[in-house]
């Protein structure tokens, strides 16, 4: 990989809560990293960690929260030694982030208009004019309809959909390299998603923009990513390109988050859809060895060695796990066909 | 927005008819006003004498609307005790007291606010602390206490200020301070609750990481929305203080509405009790009218109902 792709590179990265029952390290060292242009899909159940990783990226962890990391390096710069003033210039400028919940991300007492021009107005020296021409120029890319009477309304005035359109367009007011979008069709019903899905993926080619999606739907994964990485209780525990990580999971939980997925035909004779069984582990207090054993049916012993390896294979998809699922492909790819764009 | 001020005020209107019909039969409420009026030595002559002078025999609908109708061309009756218009006394003694209570609810406000926000930023530090110190001392401190320490302090050991009526500006100092440390520690609160529950909210969040710098979210994203229960909260402080005032009034000799009400309800001066009742009533609305109409503007989706 050429160093001037390289848009983030995360490596190491910890959180830790402190709580009164104990210090929860609700991410446990992590690494990835995203190239200019590329979607990256974060994939885990509630309480893994995800928006947990999404907010430290930007620098909106709780007070409280504890980051550290051996590096977070944004285009070149080193974010961990960044004065908070810094990093501030950078959100809403060069990197930007959507939220889940469109009903309430909005200031209900400003117009649209009002929130849009300030973002603008914040990192660019331009006019009001300008900064509402901008809005103009965003919301035809992503589909508003009624332009100029969306700009005078209120966010109690519009339906989800339409306001997580404006969360776009806000995000994008100052032409983001980064946007980061943690869950931003979760809220929404399924045509919208959709629709919205394909609103993100045209802009994102269209500004060259690195895209950070956090999900925990796999149907939007398949849609939307170029790499994929599968989080579980605070770690990352498989990554790669989405469609060697579909074709062949090599983590139990991986294969078991693809066997939930409910695909017309395949469980036609089963009463229910597969689930994994058991529950995630407490992350408060020191945890050792491989977070999923508890509910992973190839556990041993060795898995609660202390360190479990990371195994990187050649073609860039890593796991870590000590006896990956192999057997699983032929059945997968057809899983992966019907999900698939 | 308009048609928001519209139908709010036509509401005001309905209830301020409302009050006027329960404030009207006040004056019943004591017995056959003529009775009284005669007194313990007045006889059966003397009774129906009165009843015939102001009009106590005709038909209860049209002493209302007599009396209502007069009271919209600022005819209030004559006060039994001062034999002189209503208006005439009430005029100036509601003009005082609402003076000062002005600018008590001003310098609550200009105390309260800021402060309200600073604690609210940041809860649990020493401006937290020192907010709520202030607060609790406030609320939990008599008035007329106050008032009187202040008296001590300012009029007797350094005597700067002027302990008694309201000629000058210096007369206004103590009354309104003592009045807005009444009214300022539940605007800080209110204030400071409010900030803290709306800087936590998911619109604050989108505003930091949009970048907008702190200040600005703290002005302009956060205390806007923070304050909208503070406008009627105030609006009614402002209220109270009028009909609430009596206390500090008696204490700096001033002669305004408070003292007024509270010397005719001794003499039983049933016109005079009336018009402030209804006065204060109306300002009451108006404030509450006010209050809804600066909230609208500052939430527009109060604006539909």
């Amino acid at each position: 990989m050429n160093a001037t792709d390289m848009l983030l590179d995360v490596r190491g990265l910890r959180i830790d809560i402190p709580t009164p029952k104990g210090m929860l390290h609700a991410v446990r060292g992590i690494d990835f990293s995203l190239k200019r242009g590329e979607t990256l899909c974060l994939v885990g159940e509630s309480g893994c960690g995800k928006s947990l990783t999404a907010m430290a990226l930007m620098g909106l962890l709780p007070r409280k929260a504890l980051r550290r990391a051996d590096m977070l390096s944004f285009q070149g710069t080193d974010m961990l030694s960044l004065p908070e003033r810094a990093f501030n210039r950078l959100r809403g400028d060069r990197m930007a982030m959507i939220f889940q919940e469109p009903m309430t991300s909005l200031n209900p007492a400003l117009t649209i208009e009002q929130q849009l021009i300030d973002v603008h107005r914040q990192h660019r020296n331009v006019s009001v004019k300008e900064a509402r021409e901008r809005a103009l120029f965003l919301f035809e890319k992503i589909g508003v309809s009624a332009p100029t009477e969306r700009l005078k309304q209120y966010p109690h005035e519009l339906s989800g959909g339409l306001r997580q359109r404006m969360m776009i367009a806000m995000a994008l007011m100052c032409g983001p390299q980064l946007l980061l979008a943690d869950e931003p069709t979760t809220a929404l019903d399924v045509t919208i998603q959709a629709e919205l899905l394909r609103v993100l993926r045209n802009l994102q080619e269209e500004f060259g923009m690195g895209l950070i999606l956090i999900t925990h739907d796999l149907g939007v994964v398949s849609r939307m990513a170029d790499r994929v990485a599968i989080m579980y209780a605070g770690e990352i525990v498989e990554q790669g390109d989405v469609h060697q990580v579909f074709n062949r999971p090599s983590h139990p939980y991986t294969r078991g988050l693809l066997e939930c997925l409910p695909i017309p035909g395949r469980h036609k004779h089963m009463t229910h859809l597969p689930s994994i069984p058991g529950v995630v582990p407490s992350l408060i207090g020191d945890f050792v060895g491989c977070a999923f054993r508890e509910r992973c049916q190839y556990a041993e012993e060795r898995c609660a060695a202390p360190e479990i390896d990371w195994r990187q294979l050649p073609d860039g998809q890593g796991y870590q796990c000590i006896h990956p699922v192999d057997s699983f492909g032929a059945m997968h790819s057809a899983a992966m066909h019907e999900v698939s764009r | 927005m308009y048609r928001y001020i519209l139908r709010r005020s036509l509401s005001g209107i309905l209830l301020i008819l409302a009050v006027s019909l329960a404030t009207f039969f006040l004056m019943f409420a004591g017995g056959d006003p003529a009775t009284r009026m005669a007194g313990e030595s007045g006889s059966m002559a003397d009774v129906i004498r009165i009843r015939q002078a102001y009009g106590f025999d005709r038909p209860i609908i049209v002493q209302y609307l007599s009396w209502l109708g007069g009271f919209v061309t600022g005819d209030l009756g004559r006060s039994l005790y001062f034999d002189m218009p209503v208006s005439a006394i009430l005029v100036e003694r509601m003009l005082t007291t609402m003076r000062l209570g002005a600018w008590a609810i001003l310098l609550a406000i200009a105390i309260g606010v800021p402060l309200g926000v600073a604690a609210g930023c940041r809860p649990n530090t020493k401006v937290d602390r020192f907010a709520l110190l202030f607060a609790v001392v406030g609320q939990a401190m008599p008035t007329f206490w106050f008032a009187l320490l202040l008296v001590i302090a300012f009029s007797v050991t350094y005597p700067i200020l002027p302990s008694s009526g309201l000629d000058s500006w210096k007369h206004y100092i103590m009354p309104m301070v003592v009045l807005s440390y009444f009214a300022a520690p539940a605007i800080m609160r209110l204030t400071r609750s409010g900030m803290i529950s709306v800087l936590d909210t998911d619109y604050i969040r989108t505003a930091r990481a949009m970048g907008i710098v702190p200040h600005k979210i703290l002005l302009k994203y956060a205390l806007r929305n923070a304050l909208i229960p503070v406008v009627s909260l105030a609006a009614a402080q402002f209220g109270y203080m009028l009909a609430g005032s009596v206390v500090v009034e008696s204490v700096f000799a001033i002669h305004g509405a408070g003292r007024l009400a509270w010397e005719s309800i001794l003499r039983s001066d049933l016109p005079v009790i009336q018009a402030l009742v209804l006065c204060f009533s109306l300002f009451y609305i108006v404030l509450t009218f006010l209050a809804d109409v600066v909230n609208a503007w500052l939430d527009p989706r109060m604006r539909i109902a």
